[in-house]
């Protein structure tokens, strides 16, 4: 049955007007967890406030358990649905960029928005600063050509790379989250904070 | 610490489960059993061999030959071209790139159509457009395009023209002399059938 865009079950028009409501809904979940401050944004960097690490990722959890489960039930044909192509070299250095980013500036791309919508100047000045990098990138491309497509993968999974089964993969990242949750509540204790 | 507990409490057990299942990697039909019934009343999927030894002699490259018989038969005899897909082997992932596109015209052919008409229906439950079967198969294609017969000096000029058509086609693709019959009309192969090229299935990018 699913994905359903794919499969041509919903038209693209469609595809996109769910995806105009979903996103609301995620800006609105975004807004009341808290993600339009910088100074919470920031904290998982510092250790006074994990709710980034906790929010995402409970959040890729549900996702992950949700499609492996359809899947399991035949409803979603995992063939289809998108994965991002991995180019090595540019997964790091974007990865990198991104995180420094992170840190000077408090937001990450969609938390912005999020910040912006509220009146938050230091969101808009971030979103400023975005589209300089976007417009940057864009015009000077030729330069980065070859290091942006260099070391091409393919669409690779953990799983398969590490030959295990991706219902084995899950339980190993729950595993490992709710580990990582226990570390960011005992940070939280260590090293907090008062009003920020 | 609760709400990590409850958390905990909820997810692991669904990590357990999923890890426990046997991943599902059956690949569901995409048509129901009507759709495809009604596929099947409408013969569309068949291609005349005229049409087809017309695009050989023309070399048209959106034409794939695909022998669905097995490697001894492919090797013994193939048409000009021919890809070989027995149909033992017909769902090994090595061939879907071939099987599921909308770029060529796929045509199944084997010694009568049982063979590739089986494999057309195979892909065609799978969703996959573009794949036809050579009306007739070999068998066909032996007594009529290689060795056509002479029609009677009564018969209609198309006939002639079909004799010409098909005499000068089997003479290309190596079957016997060439002669052309005092009929100057030009011999019309059927129209070939449109290959449908449906829109290339997007995948739905995201991020944070």
């Amino acid at each position: 049955m699913g994905p359903l865009a794919p499969n041509e079950i919903i038209s693209e028009n469609t595809n996109f007007l769910l995806a105009f409501f979903i996103g609301i809904a995620f800006g609105w979940v975004l807004e009341s967890s808290g993600f339009s401050s910088s100074r919470k944004l920031a904290g998982i960097f510092y250790g006074y406030d994990t709710v980034v690490l906790k929010v995402f990722f409970t959040g890729a959890i549900t996702a992950m358990l949700g499609l492996l489960f359809m899947s399991l039930f035949g409803w979603i044909d995992l063939d289809l649905v998108y994965i991002n192509p991995t180019y090595l070299t540019s997964a790091i250095l974007g990865g990198v960029i991104m995180g420094a980013g992170f840190i000077m500036g408090g937001f990450c791309p969609g938390t912005s928005f999020c910040g912006a919508a509220i009146g938050k100047i230091d969101a808009m000045v971030f979103i400023g600063g975005l589209f300089i990098g976007v417009y940057g990138f864009a015009f000077t491309y030729p330069w980065w050509e070859k290091m942006y497509m260099a070391k091409y993968l393919g669409e690779p999974k953990i799983s398969t790379t590490l030959g295990m089964s991706d219902g084995m993969f899950g339980l190993i990242l729950i595993i490992a989250a709710i580990g990582m949750f226990a570390v960011a509540e005992w940070a939280e204790k260590k090293f907090p904070r008062e009003a920020y | 610490m609760k709400p990590l507990r409850l958390l905990a409490m909820f997810i692991i057990p669904m990590g357990l489960i999923i890890a426990a299942v046997p991943q599902n990697k059956t690949n569901p039909y995409k048509l129901t059993a009507e759709e495809l019934l009604s596929e099947v009343n409408t013969r569309n999927q068949y291609v005349a061999p005229d049409v087809v030894a017309d695009m050989i002699v023309k070399k048209d490259p959106s034409l794939r030959l695909i022998d669905v018989r097995s490697q001894d038969e492919f090797e013994k005899y193939s048409l000009p071209g021919a890809v070989n897909i027995p149909i033992t082997n017909l769902l090994s992932p090595d061939y879907k790139d071939i099987l599921n596109q909308d770029v060529k015209m796929n045509v199944f052919y084997s010694n009568g159509t049982l063979t590739a008409n089986e494999a057309w229906m195979i892909t065609r439950q799978l969703g996959y457009n573009n794949n036809f079967v050579l009306e007739g198969g070999l068998n066909y294609w032996f007594g009529n395009i290689l060795n056509p017969r002479q029609p009677s000096s009564t018969s209609p000029d198309e006939e002639f023209a079909l004799y010409d058509f098909r005499k000068s086609a089997g003479q290309a693709l190596g079957g016997g002399e060439i002669s052309v019959t005092a009929s100057d009309n030009q011999a019309a192969p059927a129209a070939k059938p449109a290959v449908k090229t449906a829109a290339k299935k997007k995948k739905a990018a995201g991020g944070c």
